[in-house]
């Protein structure tokens, strides 16, 4: 354990002690309150989970607080990438579990901040199938992370603007309607994605360079449309107040909870095909309390949890546990209703079997660096 | 002479619609804290106290708000010693490297806070001193001592410098004059300090963000909310800050007030 | 007279002369900025040389941060938007802030001032952040100021996601700091200089341009000063008002970092702002404290 944390930390970090002693004015102020905190830290029964904004919210996790006698203490971020940055700039072990898209897992796992898990712990039985094996999730066969929760992107639009008829491709996107009225989510890669699928590529992240180039004129073309650049407070905002009719890029996670207040939003799915995106539980690999944190996983992906975590109040999620969908439709069915969640009716597995969704990934042929450069300079046009 | 009313009062009006811009938004945040509904437009579709009862009980905004109170207190002790310090010495001593020595003092408020939270954090976690409460103590000091050393050497400023040599004439060493002399004088704009500082770093929130890892203060965890539960929770606590800090600046104020009236008489004598 | 003690050395070399209470004083300041301000300084031009492989960072000796970012055209593009926008937000907040102040000064009561200053400090208790989002719901599309000036036959305008959004956020940000330091400079100015002006004849905007203002120089000028620096570095307005339509350098630094991790090009970024903050505020000093040549 000491000798992979000390490979893996860069050699420039100095130790706490060796930094002390050459600034011995703040020394005993500092080496003070280090001590007591940690003697606090330990005391304190805490559970650390990095996680999207409201999975650490008390309606998702106060049972299990409760049940174990533990503090679930969540750090939140937006996008894949400011995840990966928050974990590779803290300490190893800050994190006991860490929530991802699916798209990192594999990043997470070859910077050796994630450890392998045993599929024996997780009810993966009750899971529709399509989730019990998902790539990504099982790397040469290994278990790295268990699928929580997961939606579909496509177009979000003002259904008092635009009908789910015209919203069925993403052309409505430059429709003269919309010119200043179409809002984009600050993230590149749902964003282009979905843009991507609007030029054909039925895999949109696994495109060539040729490819490559079109999708860049096409995400520049779009620049006369565009409201603006948008946080998740921002599209809220704009879709409630106007200044936004459309985006693509964003989905159900943001229009259930405005259309619930009555706003005339809704998503629809283009015939191009929409994006799927998955959130997944790991283990860190420097956690201090594997056990706990595995208890916590266990609990998060059983039925209770996932009707907890599909209904919290951040933003709603579809669930992969089919037991899940039982209790969600015994206890909330008008929730299981508006979520596409109920067994007797047409519901989100069926669109997953239309073969219309994509799983979101990172640029194949490309690098990160590429597509977040068009990103930018779109942003600058 | 009409004209030059009228002119008075244009500019009082000015400064009046000044005012109203800087309340707007303070105004419409404790309107939307009273929402009935997560996404309120104007005008609102009811009454509620639902958010505050909600902030009061969800966990994570009183450790927030605990957090950010004994950072404000400790940054305000330690920033407001420093800089009392500091502008002592610049009011008392020459020496080499003086202007350095300012520079150090008052350059930090020029730089960006989210580049001084950017910094901090990257250089703090090679030093594993990233991610508790004291990380964000240590960061929001460096950024308040100017504000603390700018006030108190102001008053300074205004004080004659016979007075501290006419307490060593009569005998005292220089911790008693600084004592009996100094400190009783600078007294008004040590409080001062002590008060902005804690304000500052009350409301500070992208060093912290940066530094405070897992460690929370109430703008933070602010920022954590409106970035993923947009609702009018931020807004009820935006409300409770205000209304708490608003009190607490009121009664120092009556309290000053009070005091002052009693020294009435010194400071009429002056003019 | 207390030139005696003035002359006293804190840096001494030796222990020969070094005076304990003088150093006490003397040395929190420095201690504190140099371990916890100064070395991070001077880490972040360290790290402007480092390397990220797959958003981990690697120390290094490489120029290819400084080059990738120089060579992007966007990147020089956003430098001086973000300066002329800074300077805008200067200009207009300081225009805005003196009649205002001019009025706390000047044409009000000393228990008006009293509560005109208290006013002023009241915003800085409700977070700056809470602030801004509040103004969207004000100059959206659908927001309250156009639902107001829908009523007289006006608009819709549309603020948000343009420059006047962001200057909107950026006169929240500086208005009331500006009118307060203003105003001290404002009531510092002699009134019998003033009285003198007019006695002579001088009309009242020629008393204000001629005579008012050049005497409260130094305070209009640190006032306008801080901000540009305020604005300059601003994050939250070029974003929630703004809309990132373009961006500015702070949102490029956010950009950089959360697209792979890349702190050291965030860190050029940092750096260039970092410098000019630096330049112009000692340029501000200068000019602010420069001695007058001309006296009449």
């Amino acid at each position: 354990m000491t000798a992979r944390k000390a490979d893996k930390k860069p050699t420039w970090r100095l130790t706490r002690r060796k930094f002390l002693k050459g600034s011995a004015a703040a020394a005993a102020l500092i080496a003070a309150s280090s001590a007591t905190r940690r003697v606090a830290w330990s005391e304190e029964n805490t559970l650390s989970y990095l996680c999207w904004p409201g999975h650490g919210a008390p309606e998702v996790v106060e049972p299990f607080e409760q049940a174990n006698n533990v503090k679930i203490i969540p750090k939140e971020y937006v996008g894949g990438e400011a995840m990966m940055a928050l974990i590779n700039q803290s300490d190893p072990g800050t994190y006991d579990v860490v929530l991802s898209d699916r798209e990192y897992i594999v990043m997470m796992r070859d910077a050796g901040l994630i450890d392998e898990m045993d599929p024996n712990d997780y009810a993966f039985d009750d899971f529709w199938p399509e989730f019990q094996k998902m790539p990504g999730h099982w790397l040469n066969g290994k278990l790295y992370s268990v699928v929580l929760d997961f939606g579909y992107l496509g177009v979000v639009h003002n259904t008092d603007v635009i009908s789910e008829k015209e919203a069925s491709s993403y052309k409505v996107l430059w429709d003269p309607k919309l010119t200043g009225k179409v809002g984009q989510f600050d993230w590149y890669l749902p964003s282009m994605g979905n843009l991507s699928q609007y030029n054909g590529n039925k895999s949109p992240f696994d495109i060539d360079d040729a490819a490559f180039a079109k999708l860049r004129d096409t995400v520049f073309s779009l620049k006369p449309q565009v409201a603006g650049y948008h946080g998740i407070p921002d599209i809220f905002n704009a879709l409630k107040n106007g200044d936004a009719l459309a985006y693509q890029g964003i989905g159900d996670w943001i229009t259930i909870l405005l259309s619930a207040e009555g706003y005339p939003v809704t998503t629809t799915i283009p015939d191009e095909g929409g994006i799927q995106w998955t959130e997944s539980l790991s283990l860190s690999t420097d956690g201090k309390k594997q056990d706990l944190a595995k208890k916590f996983i266990q609990y998060l992906t059983a039925p209770e949890g996932q009707v907890r975590v599909a209904l919290k109040s951040s933003y709603w999620g579809s669930i992969p546990n089919k037991k899940g969908w039982t209790l969600m439709n015994d206890i909330k069915p008008n929730e299981a209703t508006i979520l596409r969640h109920r067994f007797d009716q047409r519901n989100v597995m069926d669109e997953y079997a239309d073969g219309k969704i994509t799983l979101r990934q990172l640029p194949e042929q490309q690098s990160i660096d590429d597509w977040s450069e068009v990103w930018n300079e779109y942003k600058n046009l | 002479m009409s004209a030059d009313r009228l002119i008075a009062y244009a500019l009082r009006g000015w400064f009046l619609v000044a005012l109203f811009f800087i309340f707007v938004p303070i105004i419409i945040n404790f309107i939307y804290s009273f929402s009935p509904s997560r996404f309120p437009t104007l005008p609102l579709g009811g009454f509620s106290t639902g958010w505050y009862e909600l902030i009061l009980n969800e966990a994570p905004v009183p450790r927030a708000f605990g957090n950010s109170l004994k950072a404000g207190v400790i940054v305000a002790v330690i920033s407001t010693f420093i800089g009392f310090a500091a502008a002592y010495t610049d009011y008392r001593y020459r020496f080499l490297g003086k202007n350095f020595y300012l520079a150090l003092a008052l350059l930090p408020p020029t730089i960006p806070v989210l580049i001084l939270g950017l910094v901090m954090l990257m250089f703090l976690s090679r030093v594993s001193l990233v991610g508790e409460l004291y990380s964000v103590v240590l960061a929001h000091v460096v950024y308040c001592i100017p504000f603390a050393m700018a006030l108190i050497r102001l008053r300074l400023a205004q004080m004659n410098p016979d007075l501290e040599s006419a307490a060593w004439n009569l005998g005292a060493n220089s911790w008693r004059a600084m004592r009996e002399v100094i400190v009783p004088f600078t007294l008004p704009s040590i409080f001062a300090a002590l008060a902005l500082t804690m304000a500052v770093s009350f409301d500070e929130y992208l060093i912290a963000f940066f530094v405070g890892g897992l460690t929370e203060t109430l703008p933070v965890r602010v920022l954590a909310l409106l970035q993923g539960q947009v609702s009018p929770r931020i807004n009820a606590i935006g409300s409770v800050v205000f209304t708490i800090s608003m009190s607490l600046v009121i009664l120092a104020q009556i309290l000053l007030l009070t005091r002052r009236s009693g020294g009435r008489s010194i400071a009429a004598g002056g003019k | 007279m207390a030139d005696k003690a003035l002359t006293q050395p804190t840096a001494g070399t030796a222990a020969r002369n070094v005076d304990g209470y003088a150093l006490f004083w003397g040395l929190p300041l420095a201690l504190w900025q140099l371990v916890f301000f100064v070395a991070p300084l001077v880490f972040l031009v360290v790290m402007t040389f480092w390397t990220v492989k797959n958003f981990r960072l690697t120390p290094d000796f490489d120029t290819v941060n400084w080059v990738n970012m120089f060579s992007k055209g966007y990147v020089i593009d956003t430098y001086f938007r973000t300066l002329w926008y800074g300077a805008l937000g200067a200009v207009v907040c300081s225009v805005l802030a003196f009649p205002a102040s001019y009025a706390l000064a000047f044409k009000a009561s000393p228990v008006v001032q009293r509560i005109g200053l208290f006013m002023l400090i009241t915003p800085f208790f409700t977070s700056y952040l809470v602030r801004i989002y509040s103004w969207q719901a004000v100059v959206s599309d659908n927001g309250v100021l156009n639902n107001l000036l829908g009523v007289f036959g006006l608009g819709p305008f549309n603020i948000l996601g343009t420059l006047l959004g962001t200057m909107v956020g950026y006169i929240t940000l500086t208005l009331p700091l500006v009118i307060l330091l203003q105003f001290f400079s404002l009531s510092g100015v002699d009134r019998n200089y003033i009285e003198a002006a007019q006695n002579l004849g001088c009309g009242r905007l020629r008393t204000v341009f001629l005579v008012i203002i050049p005497l409260a120089k130094t305070g209009i000028i640190l006032a306008g000063t801080f901000a540009f620096i305020l604005c300059f570095g601003d994050l939250v307005s070029p974003t929630s008002l703004g809309s990132s339509k373009p961006p500015t350098l702070s949102i490029l630094i956010v950009d950089t970092v959360k697209q792979g991790n890349n702190w050291p090009r965030a860190a050029v970024v940092a750096l260039m702002m970092v410098l000019t903050l630096i330049v112009v505020a000692f340029t501000a000093i200068f000019f602010a404290y420069r001695v007058k040549k001309e006296k009449t």
